[in-house]
């Protein structure tokens, strides 16, 4: 356990910099939006390749099949042509929006293809690893290593109910039983978990998107 | 927890439907939801097929976009719906749920049974206590009779059937107090609304007596207080009359002391 914890993880100034700068001539996630939502297909095909990797790797790592994957996938992308013009960008950004459209679908049809005994096996990493871009990989390469620093510099036990609650679905009494571990043990850790998610992503969440 | 929809399906209502009217929740709700987000970069990210990209658009030129479906009426949100906790087909906790269905039912059945045969145990309890009862008071009543015959003094007198009923005998015992007990046989059995009734002979005068109706093999017993001024009778008699008594004989006698 941790036990100078910082209220910010720390990287390097020269890191962020370089890693996360915006691109200048990028056409905003909202004005994407506005565009789907007057029936842009050209929009929306930018807002697909820019998330494709992040949403497809999330999809995958839940679903644990690649054909699963993208079948939720064009279905997430398809909710968001018929959906754009209820985004509410005062609520949030539009990643956190497809963030949770897409696991929100990914865990429903996890709960069905375990209904019907259909659930995949575990499949080794490398089977759902495909070749992208060289700008997609950095892209991809500093976010998550930013992200996984954080999640390293939580408690194991804390980090391992935030993994199960948000890449298997599970309810803290689901997660309790599974870890043969007391539901209040369970809700304990989780809000430690994540109030120190948030102390040390918050400070760099807006450099993150 | 609820930016996780890791809370437990009752919890995760009561928030749901705090939020809807609380728009400080919802802010802090939010601001959650993307520290939560942030959680997909742990996935890492994977390249899909290059395929899938043609089969979103095409499939989206068949479908009408937000703006121009007219009929959607869903207000500006970007509130996701909690992923479902349903299953498709019969799931393990369906096979539960039925099971637990046909647990009660069975329950509730076996409930019955047990109502209706505790009913019938109480009727047959009853109907035990009430023949307890009448075997009770007819041990009192031998024993009564049984003490008026063994008391010192006690004389007998014998009542032979007349021509209504030939086969009929009786016997009456009384000891010195005027206690008597009646005892007969193969009398025939009394219609409906009718008894036999015990007289005394005195001067050739009949007093009444109690009444009694044998039981189905012809045997009929009673104990009876013998009058002061009939003590010294010796003459028994015994007619059919209504189930009442009567206080002079109206029906046919049935039996009569010889004496």
């Amino acid at each position: 356990m941790t036990q100078a914890l910082q209220p910010t993880l720390t990287f390097p100034r020269a890191f962020l910099s370089k890693n996360l700068r915006a691109e200048p001539a990028q056409t905003s996630d909202n004005d994407l939006l506005k565009a789907i939502a007057r029936s842009d297909e050209t929009a929306l095909g930018s807002l697909y390749d820019r998330y494709r990797v992040i949403l497809f790797g999330l999809l995958v790592r839940i679903l644990n099949s690649r054909e699963e994957a993208e079948d939720v996938l064009q279905e997430v992308f398809i909710q968001v042509w018929r959906r754009a013009s209820h985004f509410d960008e005062s609520r949030g950004r539009a990643f956190t929006w497809l963030v949770t459209v897409a696991r929100s679908r990914a865990i429903d049809r996890l709960r069905m293809l375990a209904a019907r005994g259909r659930l995949a096996e575990a499949a080794t990493r490398d089977e759902w690893e495909s070749v992208s871009d060289a700008d997609t990989d950095a892209f991809y390469a500093e976010r998550s290593e930013i992200v996984r620093r954080a999640l390293q510099e939580i408690p194991e036990e804390q980090r391992l109910t935030l993994r199960l609650a948000y890449f298997e679905g599970l309810t803290q009494s689901e997660i309790a039983a599974k870890l043969g571990t007391p539901l209040g043990t369970v809700k304990t850790r989780m809000r430690a978990g994540m109030v120190k998610l948030r102390e040390l992503l918050g400070q760099q969440v807006r450099n993150l998107l | 927890m609820h930016a996780l929809t890791a809370l437990d399906p009752g919890d995760a209502r009561l928030l749901t439907a705090h939020i809807e009217h609380c728009s400080e929740c919802r802010s802090t709700l939010d601001q959650w939801e993307e520290t939560v987000a942030l959680l997909a970069f742990d996935a890492g990210g994977v390249e899909p097929s290059r395929q899938l990209r043609e089969r979103i658009l095409h499939a989206t030129r068949n479908t009408p976009a937000s703006s121009q479906a007219g009929g959607q009426t869903a207000e500006a949100t970007n509130v996701i719906p909690m992923p479902v906790r349903r299953s498709e087909g019969f799931s393990m906790q369906s096979w539960t749920a039925i099971a637990a269905v046909f647990a009660f039912a069975a329950f509730v059945i076996s409930l019955l049974v047990l109502w209706s045969q505790h009913n019938a145990s109480r009727q047959e309890l009853a109907l035990l206590s009430m023949q307890v009862k009448d075997a009770q008071q007819q041990l009192a009543r031998q024993r009564g009779a049984i003490e008026i015959v063994t008391t010192p003094g006690t004389q007998s007198v014998e009542l032979e059937g007349t021509e209504v009923a030939p086969e009929a005998h009786a016997t009456v015992a009384y000891d010195r107090s005027g206690r008597a007990v009646l005892l007969a046989n193969n009398l025939p059995p009394t219609p409906e609304g009718k008894a036999y009734q015990l007289w005394f002979v005195v001067s050739g005068q009949l007093t009444p007596g109690k009444l009694f109706s044998p039981d189905a093999s012809g045997h009929g017993s009673l104990e009876d207080q013998i009058p002061a001024k009939a003590r010294g009778s010796t003459g028994f008699a015994i007619t059919l009359e209504p189930a009442g008594g009567v206080a002079a004989p109206t029906g046919q006698i049935y039996l009569r002391s010889s004496q």
